[in-house]
């Protein structure tokens, strides 16, 4: 056997983790997505299965799995099937660049965010794959809705982001953390409130989670793009769903939060529990509030968030360059 | 017709196909229902869609009906009133009151005080009952969960005071011609008082994490305007007509019962969308909590049922009676026709809803398929009571 | 309210006991008169309540109810349709909400509304729309004096006898005059 470079040998690594965390993460979230929602409603929640409910994600889970797989008559089978693998295996490649501790990564390269914004594009296709493959009105009408609002919150995301990496001076997410400090009040988070403001309001309409789940509308169209998905098929648009949450809350941590710094205790349990916070945010937001009508949700993405951003962006060029000359 | 069962068949059922007679080149005919996610029940909107705007629709019902008005004629009058309790589960002692004052008015019957006053208390928990599934079912077809859990814990009170006297929890057949079927024990009475203040509590609670909030407040502010000449023509009342301005409350208009002696406020709304619909029953819950109040104090001892009240038997003699109260949804009356026979000739139910429903086709046309969601959870729709 | 069916050719106006019969004013109108009547109602300001009928021996009493917003008070209007061929002209086009309670009535006993916009089942499924389930058997049916309320006569004409023939009624002389269509 021919030496295995260690470059290759550090991806296939970090590919094992990413996965098996990915999975882990799934169960995880919707543990706590349903012990938080029944506590809100002054429920209990799940508390059967296992001691407070943990296992019930397993046995979902394994009900999933064991589900039929059917496709409804007149639905194209090849794009079909495609949908929910596309929009489940890019989320893998996103969780490469994410610094989880001081020199842990699992792929170092200098382009990380430009890694991860072009990828996060491909979940778009595979909503629009999904409700046009279904053969199903509301599906197309979710599907629709879906691509206008994924399209329009990129934008404003994109700019937050670069707006932080106009201070760093880098797209290296690495780069990004190394230039944040221990405390709190060193962290980008002071010095680009509006850009974490706006980054987490288009992360939530970028992940169609309330109140921008239109195209999951389930009083209105009956689940959206993926009505007509059951089984595993469903299963994969779930967690597909629950990891580009986990990916949208790390790369904040990373660019807002001050990644994996934070005293005495190590590097990477700071990196999750600050993803875990905004990860409760976001629960916390969904089940509080109604959702936003579609057309108000292109309103607050196209007057509000994109004109906001781009001033921030502008402001920012204009400090950064002004630091430059003194 | 064509001679292939499977393109027939995606051609649609009877109305679908009527419907598309008339629909425009391009446009989507999409069917909202039956089966629906939103609470309402089992209803059925075909709308034709241009993109996201709705250019027709046209409900279809039928889906719950039941004959109500044929099995009045195979009944006796005593033996109908468990119907009434199924007409309308929401507000079902508004029904039983409706047809039960109805054959009162033919017989010429009169009901004790006492009863008329535990008829007022009941009917009015009824009220906030109905009116607190309207608004955790209408938040939960906005997109949020939560309220409606919060509504029935509520709702868990009012029906533990209500099973007490009458037995039930839902589908109530508690009044009888001439009273009620049982009194209002300590225990009841106790619920009751405990209730009032807790319930009032409650209420600014809600009014400040959801009817202030934003979002709601995009989400049903300047929709679904009905004018007052709309509500006319349609036959509209109850919240649905209070919200345009019109003030009218067949409690007031007609007075019936110990109302007259009763203070209270008839809440109504200049905004006539969505939003002043809103406004108005949130409003009334307060103001049934008063009447509650008031009618517990002024509450006399004696007879729960007159003397003589007809039995199961009975015969509703000649004549012709209309009856109206004011239920959750509107003027739920009832028109009872005897010809002196074992049963009653002729029973017409009128149904608010049926008439609030009516004016959704015209108010729906060029508003977003969110929209129509928002309206015709603000119409408080019960679909058992419009089918009958 | 009897100054509504001035000229409309009304067989039979009178005054009703509300406090016993929950309705203020009763009209029985000619079929033809019905639209005009509907269109000065809605001018003055009523509202439609509901439209039922009911099945006697002398034919479908098609019965409408309206009530006031402002000075409540139920004004009934009857319309008699025989059994042969029950048609009325339909008031859809002006009180919409009409349209659905005509086809109730359809539904329910088989009179036709000519000029309903829509008139397909409403209740009942398509395939038995034509079961009239309300329609009763020629010896289960009543006379209309048995049931309905002959309240304080204002007018009757000398050819209609629906309601209470021997009553001493006021024959005014109606303006307009039309011969009665019962």
């Amino acid at each position: 056997m021919s030496a295995i470079p260690a470059e290759l040998l550090h991806i296939i690594i970090g590919l094992v983790a990413v996965a098996a965390s990915v999975g882990l993460i799934g169960l995880v979230m919707v543990w706590v997505e349903r012990k938080v929602a029944g506590h809100i409603q002054r429920r209990p929640g799940p508390y059967e299965v296992g001691p407070s409910g943990v296992l019930q994600p397993l046995c979902d889970a394994l009900k999933l799995v064991g589900k039929q797989l059917f496709m409804p008559t007149g639905a194209d089978p090849i794009l079909f099937w495609l949908a929910p693998v596309l929009a489940f295996l890019p989320v893998l490649l996103l969780f490469l660049p994410l610094p989880v501790g001081d020199g842990l990564m699992a792929l170092d390269v200098n382009l990380g965010l430009l890694l991860i914004l072009a990828f996060s594009g491909l979940a778009v296709l595979s909503v629009l794959l999904a409700g046009w493959a279904s053969n199903n009105k509301y599906g197309l009408l979710g599907a629709a809705r879906a691509v206008a609002q994924s399209v329009a919150y990129e934008i404003p995301l994109l700019l937050s982001v670069l707006a932080v990496s106009f201070v760093a001076g880098s797209l290296d997410l690495a780069q990004v953390v190394k230039g944040q400090g221990t405390w709190p009040w060193n962290w980008n988070i002071m010095t680009q409130p509006l850009a974490f403001i706006i980054y987490f309001v288009s992360a939530l309409g970028e992940t169609n989670r309330a109140p921008f789940d239109l195209p999951e509308a389930e009083s209105e169209l009956t689940a959206g793009f993926h009505t007509e998905y059951s089984g595993m098929g469903f299963g994969m648009f779930f967690l597909a769903e629950y990891a580009n949450m986990v990916v949208v809350c790390s790369v904040a941590t990373a660019l807002f939060l001050g990644g994996w710094h934070g005293p005495v205790l190590p590097g990477p349990l700071w990196f999750v529990l600050k993803v875990s916070a905004l990860m409760l945010l976001m629960v916390f937001a969904r089940w509080t509030y109604p959702r936003v009508r579609f057309d108000q949700l292109l309103v607050i993405n196209w007057k509000w968030l994109l004109p906001l951003a781009v001033a921030n962006l502008l402001l920012t060029a204009f400090f950064v360059k002004l630091a430059q000359f003194a | 017709m064509t001679t292939n069962p499977i393109i027939d068949h995606l051609a649609g059922d009877f109305y679908t196909q009527n419907f598309a007679k008339t629909a425009g080149e391009g446009n989507l005919i999409l069917n909202l229902g039956p089966q629906h996610p939103s609470t309402h029940g089992v209803l059925r909107v075909v709308v034709e869609l241009d993109g996201e705007y709705i250019m027709r629709a046209e409900p279809v019902l039928g889906y719950l009906h039941r004959m109500h008005e044929k099995m009045a004629e195979v009944k006796t009058a005593a033996q109908f009133i468990p119907n009434m309790g199924r007409v309308d589960y929401g507000h079902a002692l508004g029904w039983n009151w409706a047809f039960v004052g109805a054959a009162e008015k033919v017989g010429g019957i009169e009901v004790p005080e006492r009863a008329e006053y535990i008829r007022v208390i009941t009917c009015e928990l009824n009220r906030i009952a109905s009116h607190l599934l309207w608004w955790g079912a209408y938040l939960l077809d906005l997109g949020a969960f939560t309220p409606i859990m919060y509504a029935f814990d509520d709702r868990e009170k009012i029906l533990d005071i209500l099973q007490i006297p009458t037995g039930s929890r839902l589908t109530y057949s508690y009044f009888r011609i001439g009273g009620v079927a049982q009194d209002l024990n300590a225990e009841c009475i106790r619920l009751i008082q405990e209730f009032i203040p807790w319930f009032r509590a409650r209420l600014p609670m809600y009014k400040d994490l959801v009817s202030d909030n934003i979002i709601l407040r995009k989400r049903i502010e300047n929709i679904g305007v009905i004018e007052q000449e709309t509500c006319r023509r349609f036959g509209a009342t109850g919240p649905v007509a209070r919200g345009s301005g019109i003030n009218y409350d067949v409690r007031r208009a007609v007075p019936y019962s110990v109302y007259p002696k009763l203070d209270f406020e008839v809440p109504t709304s200049d905004l006539k969308c969505a939003r002043g619909r809103y406004d108005v029953r949130m409003i009334e819950m307060e103001q049934s909590l008063r009447i509650i109040e008031q009618a517990l104090e002024m509450m006399p001892e004696g007879e729960i049922l007159i003397k003589g009240a007809p039995k199961p038997s009975w015969k509703v003699p000649k004549g012709e009676g209309y009856f109206a109260v004011e239920g959750a949804r509107g003027k739920i009356g009832a028109y009872v026709v005897s010809d002196g026979g074992k049963n009653i000739y002729r029973t017409k139910l009128r149904a608010p809803g049926f008439c609030n429903l009516s004016l959704f086709a015209e108010v729906s046309k060029g508003t977003i398929l969110a929209d129509a969601v928002a309206i015709l959870g603000s119409l408080d729709l019960i679909i058992p009571e419009i089918d009958r | 309210m009897e100054a509504l069916f001035t000229g409309l050719g009304a067989l039979y106006l009178a005054k009703c006991d509300a406090a016993k019969t929950g309705q203020a004013f009763q009209a029985f109108l000619p079929a033809g008169s019905l639209v005009r009547a509907a269109e000065r109602l809605l001018k003055a300001n009523y509202y439609i309540e509901d439209i039922c009928a009911v099945d006697c021996v002398e034919g479908f009493i098609v019965v409408y109810h309206f009530d006031h917003f402002e000075a409540p008070g139920r004004l009934t209007l009857r319309v008699l349709a025989p059994h042969a061929a029950p048609t009325l002209p339909s008031i859809a086009n002006i009180f919409d909400g009409a349209e659905w309670h005509e086809r109730e009535t359809r539904d329910f006993h088989g009179v036709v509304f000519e000029g309903n916009p829509n008139l397909i089942p409403l209740l009942i499924d398509p395939e038995m729309a034509d079961c009239f389930p309300l329609r009763k058997e020629e010896k289960a049916r009543a006379k209309a004096k048995d049931m309905l309320e002959a309240g304080e006569v204002i007018y009757c004409h000398p050819s209609f006898t629906l309601m209470t023939p021997d009553a001493p009624a006021e024959v005014k002389e109606s303006s307009g005059d039309q011969p009665a269509t019962a």
